[in-house]
């Protein structure tokens, strides 16, 4: 084991990275090759002590995004910060945890304020490379006698990080001035214990102290799990053996996820667009700035080289907007690493597979890379643009194993990411403000050979949990009237997304609730560009409320209730309850204009998952079953799927004579309507230089990222055939 | 090494292989073989003959058709140059006022027309849907994947191709072609 300083092995890694194209120089796996037994068994001992920091620090926790979510992770760091293995949850950290801890190595902190055993470090804030200020990063040197062998590291996403708003899905947040409390590259405390002033700080610049300080003791609590453990297995293994394995995993993670790019891809260039919106004109905002609408320009330029290393580029990024929806390279690349191992290098879950990656810088002043431009950018919710662009990873490598045969593992994109947060007194007298879990379990893709799943995935976390109904009603002073099945929420496909849900809650106990339906990844006027293979994409997040309703007459005359969504041209909110201020269809993000009473009702839907084919390709079987499970309707079935059904026996089953002439016909419907190509070009380009019919948020947009990426620009003019000078021009503000 | 049949490939291409069976796939190490066995299957279920040297998509397929490397459907229609953008050579119906967009989506599911339009990819042979993308005014189409065809066979799979083309995107060719031209 080197003596040297840490920064000194840290800049030798990367140099012996660069000359061999072997992490750590390690050309070869030697004890893996001498002992492969043994080097499996200790991989999953040292995986299965991250898990065990993780049910130890949940149980630890305080509030019930850590406590009954499992929205935190643990993980195991080599001595210059690389990640070897991680626990369940929230696995889009793993990266961010391992830079944080290089980023301390690379500013001297082993020096000054140096390193030793029982420190706590922390960070949360997006200009050192944190992605949201709830999200809180920790992590601590590990020692071994006298040296530091290894670090701990853990993020829990706390219910309020004393945003200008409260909770922690800073949608709202103006500028990073607004964005929270801030824990900037600081120890924050020693001997297992945190300072006495972090708490002070915690509990003055926090709305729920008790609950940040119990999730604090929570990550304290995982990471010194960890430390405990470890001991253990160097004792059994030896700190030979387990340090030499601990970088053998690293990098034979690595060429694991090289050879599935050779083996199950093809080399070539992937271009992937993406688009989201963000639509807060006229709404309640913080400061005049915000009363805009905006989109963002999400694009992924792929090139997979010869040698399967992966080059990545998002040239055209769009640039900065004034809510918190701003995201850190940093934070970006972590979550990438997530995407990536999901999909490619998932065997062992570590630093290794994004070594292989070479990640052009986005471009300065764009949503991806605020900082260079916009150094006051807020990031209250950086993942909303950054989990939306994730989204393409799936959907481009389920393209690229399809083309290798490997069917079974392809996978459409995601689905959009909608949050309900409540701020207010609940039904004990107590403050309280937090997230619920609705939205970590959505519908999963669509997969190559069937459909997706219901309820049972989340892009950002493995654990595709969205908790026990009952321990939010002990939380938050609301009552669950229906947590259903959402219909036709999954795409239409051959396949399509497995089907998202919709909890209905009636407000009650309380003497006033704020509801925020948050922006995480929502789409609300926009569809994600997701129709893989002819599918169409899943539908956009549209919430509704009832305000001062007739739910306590109904109650006690014991009338039916309201307990689902109701029809996309029939919500319930407006045709079950009455109401004096009923909104059916609102467009996401926003905070309700005024706080919410007992008796109100919200009606909030979480996405499915994107579908994959041509609809009319679908099983008419697997149609008829929606229709008599209420998964679809008639209408998409007809229309879209081309199935005609009949009901011989109560349940329906597909007529496949008149289905086949539907579809026959459906088939020549659209060769009749559609044109050819060019003639479509030569219309439409007249349209795109009139800037006909372009909302003021795509002109924004299109004009940010064509300035900010001056090769997408030319590209863009050359497509459509635009003058040179050609610009896209907002409205005058 | 993992090595399954023929059948049970096709199987699962068609939505109709056991779990268990799946399962198995999913969790074995992959089959080198696969690619050509996938071919196979893809070969015989076309409407042509030319063969396939890649499927760029279920529906789609590049093949070796009279010295060229072209784009067909299952049907047999022609997109033309593989390097050109497929999407230039089909038809297209594009969805971009609320009347058009509510034959898909309705009531408060229906995007705003002014954010997105919906543009749908139609085989002029087929009448297959082949691509949908929903991305607002100004977005040139998806060029979803060039394939570096020759380093793929020749470094990859070992087995060079008799002849070889060029890694390049020739779409922007096409188009000032059609600009340079009374269509444009």
């Amino acid at each position: 084991m080197s003596n040297f300083p840490l920064r000194d092995r840290m800049h030798a890694n990367d140099d012996a990275f660069k000359t061999s194209g072997s992490l750590f120089g390690l050309t070869k796996l030697n004890r893996k090759e001498d002992d492969p037994g043994t080097y499996e068994a200790v991989w999953h001992i040292l995986s299965n002590l991250c898990n065990t920091a993780w049910a130890t620090g949940c149980k630890v926790s305080s509030s019930p995004i850590a406590a009954e979510g499992g929205d935190a992770l643990w993980a195991l760091h080599t001595a210059t910060g690389e990640a070897v293995c991680i626990s369940r949850g929230i696995s889009a950290h793993a990266g961010l945890l391992s830079d944080m801890i290089k980023h301390f190595i690379e500013l001297g902190y082993e020096d000054y304020p140096g390193f030793k055993q029982g420190d706590i470090f922390e960070n949360n804030d997006p200009h050192y490379g944190g992605i949201h200020s709830p999200d809180f990063d920790m992590c601590m040197p590990l020692f071994h006698e006298d040296k530091l062998i290894a670090w701990a590291s853990c993020v829990s996403h706390v219910s309020d990080s004393g945003s200008v708003t409260p909770g922690s899905i800073g949608f709202l947040n103006p500028d990073c001035y607004s964005d929270g409390i801030p824990i900037s590259m600081e120890r924050v405390g020693e001997h297992d214990a945190f300072y006495p002033w972090y708490e002070m700080r915690i509990r003055s610049r926090t709305r729920t102290p008790d609950f940040v300080m119990g999730d604090a003791r929570g990550r304290l609590a995982g990471c010194i799990t960890i430390r405990e453990r470890l001991q253990d297995v160097i004792e059994k293994y030896s700190l030979d053996f387990v340090l030499d394995s601990m970088n053998e995993y690293v990098e034979d993670s690595r060429r694991y996820a090289v050879a599935r790019v050779k083996n199950q891809c093809v080399p070539g260039r992937i271009r992937k667009s993406q688009f989201k919106d963000l639509a807060m004109k006229g709404k309640r905002v913080l400061l005049a700035k915000q009363d805009i609408d905006c989109m963002f320009n999400l694009p992924m330029d792929l090139t997979i080289n010869a040698d399967a290393s992966v080059d990545l580029s998002l040239a055209g990024a769009s640039g900065t907007v004034p809510f918190g929806e701003n995201i850190s390279p940093t934070a970006l690349k972590s979550g990438l690493m997530m995407g990536y191992s999901h999909i490619v290098g998932f065997d062992m879950f570590n630093s290794g597979p994004t070594s292989a990656w070479n990640v052009e810088m986005p471009p300065d002043g764009s949503w991806a890379n605020p900082y260079p431009v916009d150094f006051q950018a807020a990031s209250g919710v950086a993942w909303a643009p950054a989990v939306t662009w994730l989204s393409n990873l799936y959907e481009v490598f389920g393209r690229l194993f399809q083309m290798r045969g490997f069917v079974e593992e392809m996978a459409a994109g995601s689905g959009s990411i909608m949050t309900a947060e409540f701020a207010g007194i609940n039904q004990t007298g107590m403050y309280l403000t937090g997230l619920t879990l609705e939205q970590a379990s959505q519908g999963s893709p669509a997969r190559g050979y069937s459909d997706g799943q219901n309820s049972a995935w989340c892009i950002y976390t493995p654990e595709g949990d969205f908790g026990n109904a009952e321990v939010g009603e002990l939380y938050y002073p609301i009552l669950f009237l229906g947590r259903n099945v959402a219909p036709d929420s999954g795409g239409f496909g051959k396949f399509r997304g497995g089907l998202g849900h919709t909890a209905v809650w009636m407000v009650y106990n309380t003497p006033g609730l704020e509801y925020q339906c948050g922006d995480a990844g929502m789409r609300s006027k926009t569809v994600g560009n997701h129709g893989m293979y002819g599918a169409y994409p899943t539908v956009p997040d549209r919430p509704g409320y009832g305000h001062k309703t007739n739910l306590k007459e109904l109650i006690d005359e014991q009338k039916p209730l309201i307990h689902e969504r109701g029809g996309p041209d029939n919500p319930a909110v407006t045709s079950k309850i009455i109401a004096e201020l009923s909104e059916d269809s609102a467009v996401a993000p926003f905070v309700t204009p005024e706080s919410l009473v007992d008796y109100d009702v919200i009606v909030h839907p979480i996405s499915g998952a994107q579908a994959m084919g041509d609809p009319i390709e679908r099983d008419p079987e697997s149609v008829a079953n929606d229709l008599n499970e209420g998964w679809t309707t008639q209408r998409v079935a007809n229309d879209i799927h081309g199935v005609v059904t009949s009901k011989p026996n109560g349940h329906l089953v597909p007529d496949l004579d008149a289905t086949a002439k539907r579809r026959a016909a459906i088939r020549e419907d659209r060769k009749a309507r559609a044109v050819p190509f060019k003639q479509w070009w030569a219309e439409e380009r007249k349209k795109v230089e009139a800037q006909e019919n372009m909302d003021n948020a795509v002109r924004v947009m299109w004009e940010t990222s064509m300035r900010l990426s001056p090769e997408y620009g030319a590209n863009i003019r050359k497509f459509w055939n635009l003058p040179e000078d050609f610009t896209f021009t907002p409205d005058a503000s | 090494m993992a090595s399954f049949d023929k059948a049970d490939i096709e199987k699962l291409i068609d939505g109709v292989l056991p779990w268990p069976a799946t399962q198995d796939m999913l969790k074995s190490s992959k089959d080198e073989d696969r690619f050509d066995k996938y071919v196979e299957i893809m070969q015989a279920r076309v409407d042509f003959d030319d063969p396939i040297l890649l499927p760029l998509t279920p529906q789609l397929f590049i093949v070796s058709s009279g010295g060229e490397r072209v784009v067909k459907c299952k049907c047999g229609q022609s997109f033309g140059d593989y390097r050109v953008n497929w999407k230039l050579s089909a038809l297209i119906h594009v969805r971009d006022d609320e009347q058009k967009m509510r034959e898909v989506y309705v009531g408060r599911e229906m995007p705003d027309p002014a954010w997105l339009q919906l543009r749908e990819y139609i085989c002029e042979g087929c009448g297959t849907q082949l691509e949908v993308e929903a991305v607002p005014r100004g977005c040139p189409p998806d060029f979803e994947f060039l394939p570096d065809l020759d380093t793929f066979y020749s470094e990859w799979l070992g087995r060079p191709l008799p002849d070889t083309a060029t890694f390049e995107d020739k779409t922007l060719e096409k188009i000032a072609e059609w600009s340079n031209s009374a269509g444009g």
